[in-house]
């Protein structure tokens, strides 16, 4: 599948490079604890915005994925307490909860476009964390979360090393079957479906089966990104269905690029980066004004995200060269 | 479980004075939608500066909260004018998206520039009325309340006024029915646009003060739930309906208290949506939705 022809590709060569540095960077600053937990987080976040961003490549959008972030860690931490199993196993099973869920929400959504579907899966965030503070608390321990194995046992020798690496596969797995899923058929069916639903339909592609099956993927790697997250921490609470968590994917997809893959792995680096960095140098509410103001900026001047800057850069570059 | 007639009468007042503050966010929104055909996430953070705005003004002046509509109003009317200049119109018809996307920029920024300013403590005001109760139909209801949906009534029928009687009104309802055929016919479109997003955030910078009058808590995070029931409302209406808003607004101040009053209280924020996607399943345009300009 991957030929050395491939590897000449400029595009190729700098996944490659990104590939490796994601292997060695845990080395450059000398293994510390604080910035491999920045990492790890990161990388849940990847894993989350790219889930979120696969559903834009059928047109379709969400401002509740916390539904599905919080669902796969309530599923994951329950099965977890209850067999005893080790987390690396439960997380795909409990996600399977966030996929049904997302099934569900998915039929509900099927018909739905822009405000409207905006609206009603921000809402479903809000119905699903009412119910676990409600009337499934007995299971949930309510508005005080109940606790969680964690990934590695903290008596393993370098646990969190450890732990970043597995993430780190399951990370670039994932990104692999979304990379596949979009070259294949079904790539093409969410693109015709994306551009003109009607034409697609007058195609024999039945956009109702795809548009629930992006769905469902989506839910179901968004509970993953949550599961691994709720395992790292070591507990689990109805925070995780907050408001903030739903945008966040929303945000780091746009600001490196919607409907690309890259877009929000990019979109994910530089922005934690960035609020890591701010949070650092003491900054608290104003990092979220910074956020705002660049998200505005992003989406006025570079519609395409952060990883169309180099070519927007090269194209100014050459309007001045012929300027001079 | 038997609900006496005097509670449910009690209920639905609760709903009809908690209805009108959704109502004036939820005309605004519509007023928006009307004009620009944009939707405006971040209009619960208008209603969170309308509040402060009360809020600083009556902890310098002590005037009575009620005569601070007066200075909440055209502050947010500027406020609006800014927002619609320097974020709204660079991305009009770009993209439906795009507006969200704007829009949850605009609540980032909104929420902690007041959290900079006014801190995130839980803020109170107290009514000067707060202690006194009437009676109608022997019903026992707090005067504020009454005043409340007698200032959101006049402010509405203002507005129709606005809309019906003014050239600039019928100037505005005209973009908002052709933008094209109004642009024809000499109107300046953007600056319609430019109003209208005032008008909307004035309302909701008035639903900000009654929200303070009213002895709600208030911080500067309290903005997002009101407008998404604002907008939920305006879906169960009909985008760019308002009489549809009203009803709406109604139907769904009443829905809410009963069910915190049947569910319990932790439904007060969920119900909301389950009615917006109970609407939705039945009649994807909304209620009103197909009947509107």
């Amino acid at each position: 599948m991957i030929s050395m022809a491939d590897l000449k590709e400029r595009k190729n060569q700098l996944l490659l490079a990104a590939l490796i540095f994601a292997f060695i960077v845990p080395f450059l600053f000398g293994v510390n604890l604080y910035i491999l937990t920045v990492l790890i987080l990161m990388l849940v976040f990847i894993i989350y915005s790219s889930a979120w961003n696969f559903l834009t490549y059928t047109g379709q959008g969400s401002l509740g994925h916390a539904a599905f972030f919080g669902l796969g860690g309530y599923g994951s931490a329950l099965i977890a307490a209850a067999t005893g199993l080790t987390p690396y196993i439960t997380i795909f099973i409990g996600s399977g909860l966030a996929a049904l869920v997302g099934l569900f929400i998915g039929t509900i959504c099927v018909r739905l476009k822009e405000w409207f579907l905006a609206m009603v899966t921000f809402g479903f965030a809000i119905i699903i964390q009412t119910l676990m503070v409600s009337q499934f608390s007995t299971w949930t321990g309510g508005w005080d979360g109940i606790a969680a194995p964690r990934l590695l046992s903290s008596s393993i020798p370098n646990y969190l090393l450890i732990e970043y690496y597995s993430i780190l596969v399951i990370t670039v797995v994932i990104i692999v079957i979304f990379y596949f899923i979009l070259r294949s058929r079904i790539g093409l069916a969410f693109a015709a479906i994306r551009e003109n639903e009607l034409e697609a339909r007058a195609a024999g592609i039945n956009p109702v089966k795809y548009r629930l099956f992006a769905f469902m993927i989506s839910a179901y790697f968004a509970g993953v990104a949550g599961a691994l997250e709720i395992h790292h921490m070591g507990y689990i609470t109805p925070e995780i269905f907050g408001v903030d968590i739903s945008f966040w994917p929303v945000i780091y997809s746009i600001s490196g690029g919607l409907g690309t893959l890259a877009g929000p792995i990019v979109g994910t680096v530089v922005i934690t980066l960035l609020w890591d960095g701010l949070q650092s140098l003491g900054i608290s509410y104003a990092r979220y004004i910074v956020i705002g103001i660049l998200l505005i900026l992003i989406i006025i001047f570079l519609p395409k995200g952060l990883i169309s800057l180099p070519d927007r850069i090269k194209e100014w570059m050459e309007t001045r060269a012929k300027k001079s | 479980m038997v609900v006496s007639l005097d509670i449910a009468l009690q209920v639905i007042i609760w709903g009809l004075y908690a209805g009108c503050i959704y109502i004036l966010l939820a005309t605004g929104l519509n007023l928006i939608f009307g004009v620009m055909k944009i939707v405006n996430f971040a209009h619960g953070e208008l209603l969170m500066l309308g509040a402060f705005v009360t809020f600083s003004f009556y902890t310098v002046s002590g005037f009575n909260p009620y005569v601070l509509l007066a200075a909440s109003i055209p502050i947010l009317i500027v406020v609006g004018v800014i927002i619609e200049r320097l974020c709204f119109r660079p991305i009009l018809g770009t993209g439906k998206l795009n507006e969200i996307f704007i829009s949850l920029g605009l609540i980032y920024i909104i929420q902690n520039a007041a959290a900079i300013i006014w801190t995130d403590e839980w803020r109170i005001i107290h009514s000067p009325y707060e202690s006194i109760t009437i009676s109608i139909l022997g019903v026992n209801m707090p005067l504020d309340y009454l005043i409340i949906i007698v200032t959101t009534i006049a402010i509405l029928v203002a507005l129709y006024l606005f809309l019906r009687k003014t050239t600039l009104g019928r100037a505005m309802r005209a973009t908002s029915q052709n933008r094209k055929g109004a642009m024809l016919m000499g109107i300046n479109v953007e600056r319609m646009d430019m109003i209208s997003f005032g008008i909307g955030a004035g309302l909701a910078g008035a639903a900000g003060t009654l929200w303070v009058v009213s002895g709600q808590v208030f911080n500067p995070y309290m903005g997002s739930l009101p407008a998404i029931k604002a907008f939920a409302i305006v879906i169960i209406g009909g985008l760019g309906s308002i009489p549809g808003a009203i009803v709406g607004g109604l139907i769904y101040g009443i829905a809410e208290n009963f069910a915190i009053f049947t569910l319990g209280g932790a439904w007060k924020d969920a119900i909301s949506f389950l009615i917006l996607i109970l609407v939705l399943i039945v009649k994807p345009t909304g209620i009103f939705g197909e009947s509107s300009e």
